[in-house]
């Protein structure tokens, strides 16, 4: 009989550890510091006009900053000693690039060969990318949502990292599982691009057949792979779920054996020895005898990806699928609709006007690129306009907007692409939510950023003017309580 | 308040001191009126001209020949409040001939012969035809300029201003060189970074035409450009439609404003110092008196990116309206 383990390490064991460590601290105490970006001070922030919280304004406040945490705002604040003054006519929370190209290593980003269980922030990297980080803090924006495999049809769990250059990964990592992404009928990822080389009459011929796109056969696969892979994360789970419960069942069976034996101890132990004599008597090889309770439960054979999928599943994750045209989308939303606890996620979502009914009433958001596609542009954009923010923000769609996550450097034009969005008719409130508290919310990382409220990290800019103006011009942006902006460069 | 009478601009004034005529309609607009923009090397209505890499010099061609003005990429153009488009010949021809002015709606053509486009930059050089060197390039030029002919000669003789196609700052001392040679008077196209130079640019006289800048624009673009508003250089926007989206043409002039570029150089690169450039302020480019009536309506201020076309109108006719919101 198998007994879950009990012991737990001796009191002493931890004792000798820490006086083993305590020697070696103090040696590299001693030892000469590196230089790091700017440590976290406290720093006391004013403005003519706070915005808190989308909604919520405090004229003539002051922002506390210390060690990198909001830690108070008000109207009355005194200044502490020591603490690093700045001001300036607005101050908000740092803007969030929800579908980001910024953050992580180009060749991660490319990726064809990511799967649910690659993490982007194994690829991130604050030093990749140096000048395009400035220029983005520089428009404002502090923080983007990231993946590896931008592109591939599972890219796999994408983070929320910090723009500011050079910090250090705790700094640097908001939250490390932000969602799952996958796509949908990409050109990017077509079979028939580039040339084709045939032999006719005894002479290669070189074919190029260019870029049409996928092929509405590549693209329905797409749909049941990716539909098919959800469902199969939920089988894991459900399969975890099951063995928990045996577990639990198996667990009290064995007390309840345990006491049983304990009770008649004496009189099984009798038992035992005669049988054993018996068997000797009569040649015969002594068995134990068998419990039921010996067979223990087996968990799911662990898989990785799997996990990742489960938690999609369970709603632990969001899952964003980048998707564009009407029968992908609604291939999906049919694929999916059993799945109630999923969170999905629509990206890019062009032709998804509509089916807005339906995404308003199982409440999935969308993030949109409020891009400007040329002639030439993949065919799956070309009824992703500047006015689609505002028709489906009109239907009641939760909307946000990001850069594309296919050049790192769009993130620094986000503000301005927003502008353009605002000016076809996207409401100018939401515009904001949607780039600060509502992205946050997205990634459940509203506890960390997207307001500034107290407890949250210091993510913040200094403007001389409104937010989403040319007038509203980044004067300081702080980042996890450190100025990584000033209006010297 | 303007009056507009025939498609032309007759008046233009505070409301007090603009004499109306007494059977004209009115129109209130409770928002910004601004001159057309006018952008700058496109190719809308004659993509296909792009194609033809055959000849280095096609000195005789007129791109106005090639356009079609009932394109849907010509529409698209108005629908952001783009009244006047310089359609350019291939940038891949020595000498490609003469760029043309053309209007966004109602067929119009406001010149045939804008300019002539003279290549600089690698892209007019190929492997496969003569010249195949920048050296090889200039010396050709040098060549049909010696005894010019046709558009050629015009540009000689001070008639008609070359466009030059360059992209490097090296690009841009050989042109300015070269202009230097001939006499010739005109603008550097494609000069993304000729503020690099900015002071060589400002003493060559020539005008400069930017790439077209989209999001993610190379700040090194963006801060030349700025380098060349403070030099005082006259510069318009291009505009590389139908490939780029025609509200690029905005965002590029708010890309160098957040760089540093004065607003107000923004505004006139978008207007009329881009009329001047392509010749044709005479008839574009402004709300002047006489000037043809090619406006646009809009929702606030048009350097701010979140106001909107509300309407255009192009000699006189409104071709564009924004649905009611």
């Amino acid at each position: 009989m198998r007994l879950p383990p009990r012991g737990t390490t001796a009191p002493w064991t931890r004792w000798m550890l820490v006086l083993l460590c305590a020697p070696l601290a103090a040696a590299q105490g001693s030892a000469p510091t590196e230089t790091k970006p700017e440590a976290p001070t406290t720093l006391f922030l004013r403005g003519e006009k706070v915005i808190v919280r989308p909604g919520r304004v405090l004229e003539n406040a002051a922002v506390l900053v210390t060690n990198g945490k909001i830690t108070a705002v008000g109207t009355d604040l005194v200044k502490p000693d020591g603490a690093r003054e700045l001001s300036a006519k607005v101050l908000c929370a740092g803007f969030i690039d929800p579908w980001s190209a910024l953050g992580i290593s180009g060749d991660a980003l490319r990726d064809a060969g990511t799967a649910p269980s690659t993490r982007a922030v194994d690829a991130a990297d604050a030093f990749a990318d140096e000048h395009v980080r400035r220029e983005a803090l520089r428009a404002g924006v502090t923080s983007v949502r990231v993946q590896a495999g931008t592109t591939a049809r599972v890219s796999g769990v994408g983070a929320l990292l910090r723009v500011a250059p050079g910090l250090p990964m705790e700094a640097m990592v908001i939250e490390a599982d932000a969602a799952l992404g996958m796509s949908i009928g990409l050109s990017a990822n077509a079979s028939n691009q580039g040339p084709t080389f045939e032999v006719v009459d005894g002479q290669v011929i070189q074919r190029d057949r260019g870029s049409r796109g996928m092929d509405p056969f590549d693209r329905i696969a797409d749909v049941d792979r990716v539909t098919s892979t959800i469902e199969g994360g939920r089988n894991y789970l459900v399969s975890k779920n099951e063995y928990r419960h045996e577990l639990e069942e198996w667990q009290k069976k064995i007390a309840e054996k345990e006491t049983e034996l304990d009770k008649e101890f004496k009189k099984a132990k009798k038992d035992r020895e005669k049988e054993e004599k018996d068997a000797k008597e009569k040649g015969k090889k002594f068995e134990e005898k068998k419990y039921k309770e010996d067979k223990k439960p087996q968990p799911p054979r662990f898989d990785e990806d799997s996990e990742a999928l489960a938690q999609v599943a369970n709603g632990d994750l969001p899952l964003t699928v980048q998707v564009h045209r009407f029968a992908e989308l609604h291939g999906l939303l049919a694929g999916t609709e059993k799945q109630d606890r999923l969170r999905l996620v629509l990206v890019g979502a062009s032709e998804s006007i509509p089916l807005a009914t339906r995404l308003v009433e199982r409440q999935i958001p969308v993030i949109l690129a409020p891009a400007l596609n040329g002639r030439g542009a993949p065919d799956e954009l070309e009824a992703a306009d500047l006015s689609l923010p505002a028709r489906l923000s009109r239907a009641g769609v939760t909307v946000f907007l990001g850069s594309g996550g296919v050049d790192p450097a769009a993130t620094r034009d986000l503000p301005l692409l927003v502008q353009m969005a605002i000016g076809n008719g996207f409401d100018r409130d939401q515009a904001f939510d949607a780039l600060t508290l509502g992205a946050a919310r997205l990634f459940d990382a509203e506890d960390r950023v997207g307001s500034i409220e107290r407890g949250k990290d210091a993510d913040l800019l200094l403007l001389d003017g409104e937010p989403l103006s040319s007038a509203g011009r980044v004067q300081y942006v702080i980042s996890a309580g450190r100025i990584v902006v000033t209006p010297e460069g | 308040m303007i009056v507009v009478e025939d498609g032309k601009i007759v008046r233009v004034g505070a409301e007090k001191d603009v004499e109306v005529p007494a059977d004209a309609g009115r129109i209130d607009h409770k928002g910004w009126l601004s001159a057309g923009l006018i952008a700058l090397h496109g190719y809308s209505g004659a993509n296909g001209e792009l194609r033809d890499t055959t000849r280095a010099a096609l000195p005789e061609a007129r791109v106005a020949w090639a356009f079609d003005a009932s394109s849907p990429d010509v529409a698209d153009l108005a629908r952001q409040g783009i009244t006047s488009l310089v359609l350019t010949p291939s940038p891949q021809s020595l000498a490609g001939g003469a760029s043309a002015v053309v209007k966004t709606a109602g067929r119009s053509i406001v010149t045939r012969e804008a300019q002539v486009c003279l290549g600089f930059s690698s892209q007019n050089l190929s492997f496969n035809r003569f010249p195949t060197s920048h050296t090889g390039g200039i010396a050709e030029l040098d060549r049909l300029f010696e005894k010019p002919v046709g558009t050629l000669e015009k540009c000689k003789q001070g008639d008609l201003p070359a466009l030059f196609e360059v992209s490097t700052p090296s690009d841009v001392l050989r042109a300015i060189d070269f202009a230097k040679r001939h006499k010739l008077k005109g603008a550097l196209a494609g000069a993304g970074w000729a503020g690099e130079v900015a002071t060589a640019v400002k003493n060559s006289g020539l005008a400069v035409v930017t790439p077209t800048l989209t999001p993610g624009e190379d700040r090194r673009t963006l801060r030349a450009i700025v380098a060349l508003g403070a030099a005082d250089v006259p510069f318009g926007f291009g505009l590389e439609a139908p490939a780029s989206h025609a509200a690029t043409l905005r965002l590029s002039a708010a890309l160098c404003v957040r760089e540093g570029l004065a607003r107000d150089k923004a505004w006139r690169a978008l207007t009329s110092e881009a009329a001047r450039i392509a010749g044709v302020e005479k008839r574009v480019g402004s709300i002047e008196q006489g000037l043809d009536a090619d406006f646009v309506l809009w929702s606030g201020d048009p350097t701010e990116l979140s106001s909107a076309v509300s309407a255009v109108y192009v000699d006189g006719k409104r071709v564009y309206a924004a649905e009611e919101r």
